[in-house]
């Protein structure tokens, strides 16, 4: 069997694995919709959602105008991040690479607690720009700093101006809250990766962002397969390397900022999620971006529900539940399976 | 995540309260140039030859000794002096100011007062004084060294807090019965009086002490919340949240979807976020906390939250109270 026709038969596997995929998805949303720290019925949910109940009863406005804006922020953030960081993981040729090496959730939090204290911000509906503003700043610096000299902003060039972004933003953030207890307050709501409190204002305002950046993403597929190949093969093959990373850059800045500053850092799912698409579709970052974009809601959505049904009437945020839960998974893919290089 | 201490669920930990109760009532000796005695809060008794003069005290402390005549020489606050409740509209004029947030005194500048006593609430729960906690910066701790440092037991009651700091100031030479103190007593016993008074005439009013949240709202426990505790023995039915977070008893953590968990006639909004507007806004940012009537109908009051030391403090709050109270609608809620 040549090895084209294995590829020929795997393309016809993932082609329908995409779409179980996007089934399980819907399903997990239509979960995230009835289950929650409070009880409501399967029918009244139904009925909220149809709209059959009037607006007045607490069911409604808790499916209708909480709910819904959660799950539909999860499903965007959750495929943002995924993406981000198999982009991240593509371009960099790292497999440990996740969006908070690159400085996103420093530049975020820098940006928040400045807008707090310098311009007397208050409310996460505006901070959220600040907090975008920052993560792409960030990112921009970083890659700024690594383009320096001559072979342009290769990986390790790139992880350590990450490094150094991060601890130069972070010491930042820690002066300033160090010296300023309101500053410290509004950032300990946003610095715990939640989807919690985010209502459809912010959904509609991060939105547009993230549905450009993954739309673009998707025609990013060709040339980090190229990239994977290692820089003077992709050169070789006619491909502009310099312009790959920057277009790639641009895309990780916009997804991961936005998410970022809608719902806080949430790490993990960026950077496991695309081994997990890996793992089932094998290096072809053409089904690696796809994949990567279904699974991560799905992960981050289940995470979220886990959070709002264990601790009632209170809820986990979707950050602490991810990290308890993801460590152990994390230590069990590399223990035994394989962590494979980008 | 000791960066956390002071501001998780409000600076409740930190300036706060503590699990058990005192009893014990701090002994006071007759005020003369020495020697000097006093109970601490840890049952501890503290002896000098000479009696203290030059004192270092905590903010709300340091309140109630200058409320007696006492000045402090320092003081050391949780937050901006300018901002501390216990410490607006004091004079600070010759009090060198030694911290401005919890955990962080200046110990180098306190050596060079000299201080012959120290003044800090004693927590039981945590057996230790105002600024010597755990999660306290170390170099901070070293406070301890510089002379002996005694406190009244924070514990089930503001009463007892005010009364210990009283026998304080005593032992220290004030004379508690000068006329402006006598009327400062007085005043809070009329506040008392009037609170109770105005509480009988509502016997199915029910309050819950309240911290909205961006994330989630806090229901205090008034379990450890010494003012909350003084309202119930005087009669004020406050409600007693029935799930309090066991890692953090001061409160219950309600997620918003389920802010309507309970349906009191009042809310006492924690003083330290509450503003005349905030009810309002918070209707408009989240969706359900207009599910709980009593905040629909408005009926908020602001609640001093965890600082009170003095009687002049505790009686102005009290008829902020009581004018809330007498205006509430039992019915509200149910």
């Amino acid at each position: 069997m040549s090895s084209s026709t294995v590829r020929a038969r795997r393309a016809l596997a993932l082609g329908p694995g995409l779409a179980v995929l996007g089934v399980i998805l819907a399903l997990v949303a239509f979960l995230s919709i009835t289950l929650g720290s409070r009880d409501i019925g399967l029918s009244d949910v139904l009925r909220a959602l149809a709209g059959l109940d009037g607006d007045g009863s607490i069911e409604h406005t808790v499916t209708v105008d909480m709910r819904v804006p959660r799950t539909l922020l999860g499903v965007l953030v959750g495929a943002a991040l995924g993406v981000a960081g198999a982009v991240l993981q593509g371009v960099t040729r790292n497999p440990l690479a996740d969006t908070g090496i690159m400085g996103v959730n420093s530049g975020a939090a820098a940006f928040v607690v400045l807008a707090i204290t310098v311009l007397g911000v208050r409310g996460v509906g505006v901070y959220i720009w600040f907090a975008f503003a920052g993560a792409i700043l960030a990112t921009l610096l970083v890659y700024a700093i690594a383009s320096l000299g001559r072979e342009g902003a290769t990986p390790v060039k790139l992880a350590l101006a990450g490094a150094a972004v991060t601890a130069g933003m972070g010491s930042l953030t820690t002066g300033i809250v160090m010296t300023n207890v309101d500053a410290l307050n509004e950032l300990r709501f946003w610095q715990v990766g939640s989807l919690a409190g985010r209502y459809a204002p912010i959904l509609t305002g991060v939105a547009p962002f993230l549905v450009i950046g993954l739309v673009a993403s998707l025609a990013c597929g060709r040339a980090l397969n190229g990239l994977a190949l290692g820089e003077d093969t992709a050169r070789g093959l006619g491909q502009r390397v310099g312009l790959t990373r920057a277009a790639a850059f641009a895309i990780v800045a916009v997804l991961a900022g936005a998410a970022t500053a809608a719902c806080g850092p949430i790490v993990f799912v960026g950077l496991v999620v695309p081994h997990l698409a890996r793992f089932i579709c094998g290096p072809d970052y053409r089904w690696i971006l796809p994949y990567s974009m279904l699974l991560s809601p799905i992960v981050l959505l289940l995470a979220d529900i886990v959070g709002r049904v264990v601790a009632r009437p209170g809820e986990l945020q979707v950050g602490v539940v991810l990290g308890v839960l993801g460590a152990p998974v994390f230590i069990g893919i590399v223990r035994y399976g394989r962590l494979s290089e980008a | 995540m000791r960066i956390w201490r002071p501001i998780v669920a409000a600076a409740a930990l930190s300036l706060t309260l503590a699990a058990c109760g005192s009893t014990d009532t701090p002994e006071t000796t007759p005020t003369s140039a020495g020697p000097w005695q006093f109970t601490d809060g840890s049952g501890e008794v503290v002896k000098a030859d000479k009696t203290p003069t030059r004192i270092i005290a905590h903010a709300g402390e340091a309140a109630a000794l200058m409320s007696f005549g006492i000045k402090p020489v320092g003081v050391y606050a949780d937050e901006s002096v300018k901002t501390d409740p216990n410490l607006k509209g004091l004079d600070l004029t010759g009090i060198e100011i030694l911290g401005e947030e919890w955990g962080k005194i200046d110990v180098e500048k306190a050596a060079s007062l000299r201080p012959d006593l120290i003044v800090g609430d004693y927590w039981p729960a945590e057996k230790a004084h105002s600024g010597l906690e755990e999660g306290v910066d170390e170099k901070s701790k070293k406070l301890k060294e510089l002379a002996p440092v005694v406190g009244v037991s924070q514990g089930k009651s503001i009463v007892d807090l005010a009364e210990g700091y009283e026998a304080l100031a005593k032992s220290l030479g004030a004379k508690v019965d000068a006329p402006e103190i006598a009327a400062s007593k007085k005043k809070f016993e009329d506040a008392v009086t009037a609170f109770k008074a105005a509480v009988a005439t509502k016997p199915n009013l029910t309050v819950l002490a309240m911290s909205p949240a961006d994330d989630k709202v806090y229901v205090a426990n008034p379990e450890f919340a010494p003012e909350l505790l003084d309202f119930q023995k005087w009669g004020l039915k406050v409600v007693n949240p029935d799930k309090p977070d066991p890692g953090f008893p001061y409160w219950e953590n309600l997620s918003w979807e389920n802010a309507d968990k309970y349906q009191p006639d009042l809310i006492l909004w924690d003083g330290r976020s509450y503003t005349d507007t905030a009810n309002a806004e918070w209707g408009k940012k989240q969706p359900t906390w207009f599910a709980i009537k009593a905040a629909k109908a408005n009926a908020v009051v602001s609640w001093p939250a965890y600082w009170l030391h003095t009687y002049g403090h505790f009686a102005a709050e009290l008829d902020k109270l009581t004018t809330a109270i007498k205006a509430a609608d039992e019915n509200v809620g149910s």
